[in-house]
């Protein structure tokens, strides 16, 4: 049954590439409120308040360039390892849809070579 | 208080009691008052001083290890020792150092030990100083440190003060400490007091190292020495460490020359500048990767060969894997997943281990940090340092023609994998760069950016990856490792210890203190500040302990409730601590709170200036978590 399924769906996804990106896309969502869901759920504390990742690999960067949306929502609802899941009953479908937004809102940083990390 | 008349009365009537019920304590009482003019007339008051006291000899015996600080929060217990220290041995080797937590005098010693190379001591009052220490005693412990412990105790109960000195008294005062010290005794003269000393710094600092705990009992200090000419102080002739059986490093040799993809993880492994070195020369020999698991600095991180931040992917696909003094040797190749405990498994099946080390023979059974039982192919019983030299001569010698030329054609791809490793770090350093609160990467990237052109420097003690990962260390005083047992309070008086040993080697020092470490004991500050101990202090302050706050979060998350709470008992915040303040008033120059990212590298600059003067300095960054 699955197989069947996963076989349409590649069909699907290799016949018509825009629709299958059309399934990927983000539902709507509000940064602003994003990064206030991100700072209640404390997402900061193991990701950084941007996103960035946190040292000795507590949790890994997510921003900028966020995962796909459906990476994105399958890791909240039921995560891959360790992580905390985050389920419906008390982050909302549209509060995902928002963390997202405000991940996806968050611009590259500098690149190393034009800070003054050490180098040697 | 007219003492006279109430004893007096109070022994007379002693007397009759006891006369009659025919107890020992008629001879006792007796005894007590030929000691002093009772009566109050009759013969002039005899001087009583006593010209030298025990504790005298103590301090020859003290000065006879070489021993050049104690560190003490001061106690009756052993007040005559201390009158000793400041008065006869003049305060110089050892020189006292007022602590305001004995968790502080013994995290001092921690610190310092591994900065000096040797140990110092500390001294605890009786049962509470004893109780006080535990904690910072486990840490060294657990990281296998030297640490010379002593304690006052009045043993003879007769001789007690009534009250508070019963309470501060122990029939067994190292009982507490027996699990995680490596040697105690309680002498009963002071010919036993010398000889139990030396033998508790030889035992200290012989592999695996260790705290050991002696009493210097209050009576035996107090009273005068008796037949002085008697006493001798023994020659200390340390023990040489021992190196693993000749036959097993050969077999060592050959199994590390046979591999494809050998990896070394080194822990505890080297005890001095010479332990790194020769693992140099080891690593080179063989083209073989080093993991540092930072027990101690083992590895440069600017070789090529250090891989610390490839361990798991090293660790993955490793046919051979050398251990050298590895503290959690099964936490290398296996792990336990959090917070499911869901066990994967990280090498191969069939990867060939060896470990060279000496743990178990200091091994005791209540306290678990002996880790899981690891098996291994090749356990070789022997210190790392002292082993080394001859399993290089083996790889050496054992080396075949084709072996050399396979181990030469590593070279090219372990250089392009370091780069690659160093780049990682530094694109990841840079995600953030802006953010407020100052990200720790960027946190670590200004301290290094002030202190860069120090000839010598250390950073004593930093739970931060981005200092090994961004920093170019080369020496070995650069870093001196971790806790040890992970617990919370022996950041800030560590780094104070290790100040100290490195402010009379030349060695600028700095720290990464964590906000919830020093409000265990922010009266080491104070010690730094009064002893002029330079050091530069600085706060990654998240405000929390910030593990525990994940820890809450996974098990909102385990138990499928709301995710908005984890704040709830681990943050500390509401009011906010002011650090800045706190160092202040505590003597030290200080800097913060900083939330603005750009003020960081500035106010670290002024405090570097301070440190440069020879004061300690603190400069409170407020920091994402992690
Ligand atoms: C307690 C720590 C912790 C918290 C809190 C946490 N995460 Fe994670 N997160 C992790 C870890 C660890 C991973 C790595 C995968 C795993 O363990 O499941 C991860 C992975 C992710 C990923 C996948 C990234 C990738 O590249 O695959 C996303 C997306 C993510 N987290 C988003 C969030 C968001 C959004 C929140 C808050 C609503 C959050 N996380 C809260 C620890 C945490």
């Amino acid at each position: 049954m699955r197989i069947k399924i996963l076989t349409i769906a590649f069909l699907l996804a290799a016949a018509m590439p825009a629709m299958a990106q059309e399934k990927d896309k983000a539902p709507a969502g509000s940064a602003e409120n994003g990064h206030t869901v991100y700072m209640k759920y404390m997402c900061y504390t193991c990701h950084g308040t941007v996103g960035q990742g946190a040292d000795r690999g507590t949790g890994p960067k997510l921003a900028p360039n966020p995962v796909s949306f459906a990476s994105f929502q399958a890791q909240l609802r039921t995560p891959r390892q360790d992580m905390p899941p985050y389920r419906k009953e008390f982050v909302s479908d549209q509060e995902v849809a928002d963390l997202y937004a405000y991940l996806a809102s968050i611009k590259p940083s500098p690149a190393a070579k034009e800070l003054p990390l050490p180098n040697f | 208080m007219a003492n006279g008349f109430d004893r007096r009365s109070f022994l007379k009537g002693a007397a009759l009691t006891a006369a009659a019920i025919g107890t020992q304590l008629v001879q006792a009482a007796p005894a007590r008052a030929e000691g002093g003019a009772e009566d109050g007339k009759g013969a002039a008051p005899k001087d009583k001083a006593v010209k030298r006291p025990g504790s005298d000899f103590m301090v020859d015996v003290i000065k006879a290890t070489g021993i050049e600080y104690i560190a003490s929060n001061p106690g009756s217990s052993f007040r005559s020792l201390h009158e000793s220290i400041v008065n006869y041995g003049g305060n110089k080797k050892p020189e006292f150092l007022t602590c305001m937590h004995e968790e502080s005098s013994v995290a001092m010693c921690h610190g310092y030990a591994k900065a000096a190379g040797k140990p110092m001591g500390m001294l605890a009052h009786g049962t509470v100083g004893l109780q006080h220490a535990t904690m910072a005693v486990y840490n060294a412990w657990c990281d296998r440190v030297p640490v010379m412990m002593f304690a006052g105790n009045f043993l003879d109960a007769d001789k007690r003060r009534p009250g508070v000195e019963w309470y501060h008294c122990v029939q067994d005062p190292a009982a507490i400490h027996r699990d995680f010290t490596k040697w105690d005794d309680q002498p009963v003269s002071l010919q036993h007091f010398a000889e139990s000393v030396l033998r508790a710094y030889k035992i200290a600092t012989l592999p695996p190292m260790g705290p050991v705990l002696i009493t210097a009992d209050g009576d035996l200090a107090e009273e005068p020495i008796h037949n002085e000419k008697n006493l001798k102080i023994p020659k200390l002739t340390m023990s040489i460490p021992s190196q693993g059986d000749s036959g097993a490093v050969a077999e060592a040799a050959k199994l590390l020359l046979a591999a494809e993809h050998p990896v070394i993880l080194a822990d505890r492994a080297s005890r001095s500048a010479e332990g790194m070195t020769r693992l140099i020369e080891l690593a080179e020999a063989l083209n073989v990767p080093v993991v540092d698991l930072g027990g101690r600095m083992n590895f440069p991180t600017t070789h090529y060969l250090n891989r610390t931040d490839d361990k798991r992917a090293l660790v993955q696909e490793a046919d051979v894997v050398l251990m050298l003094e590895v503290a959690d040797p099964w936490g290398q190749f296996n792990s336990i997943s959090d917070p499911h405990h869901e066990y994967r498994r990280l090498a191969k099946p069939d990867v060939k281990i060896i470990h060279i080390s000496v743990s178990e023979s200091l091994t005791k059974s209540n306290y678990q940090d002996m880790q899981r039982f690891m098996p291994v192919d090749l356990a070789i019983f022997g210190d790392a340092q002292a082993t080394l030299p001859a399993l290089t001569e083996r790889v050496k010698s054992g080396m075949s023609s084709n072996q050399r030329v396979a181990i030469g054609d590593r070279v090219k791809k372990l250089q392009t994998d370091y780069r690659r490793m160093k780049e990682r770090a530094r694109a990841a350093a840079a995600v953030g760069w802006d953010v407020t609160p100052i990200s720790t990467a960027r946190l670590s990237t200004h301290l290094w950016n002030v202190v860069k052109n120090e000839e010598k420097w250390c950073m004593a003690v930093s739970g931060m990856q981005w200092n090994k990962n961004l920093w170019p260390a080369k020496e070995y005083y650069n870093f001196i490792g971790g806790s040890g047992g992970s617990g919370v309070g022996y950041g800030a008086p560590a780094a104070v210890g290790a100040a100290l040993a490195n402010r009379d080697k030349g060695i600028f020092t700095m720290t990464i203190q964590t906000d919830g470490d020093l409000m265990y004991g922010p009266g080491v500050l104070w010690t730094a500040a009064h002893h002029k101990i330079p050091i530069l202090i600085v706060m990654h302050n998240n405000r929390a302990y910030h593990q525990e706050v994940m820890h809450l979060q996974k098990m909102a998350g385990l138990h499928n409730r709301a995710m908005d709470r984890a704040a709830i008992g681990t943050t500390i915040e509401n009011p906010n601590i002011d650090y800045a303040k706190l160092a202040s008033s505590l003597g030290l120059v200080s800097e913060g709170p900083i939330t603005d990212p750009a003020k960081v590298e500035p106010a670290i600059q002024r405090a570097y200036a301070a440190v440069k003067r020879g004061e300690p300095a603190l400069v409170d960054v407020v920091t994402q978590g992690r």
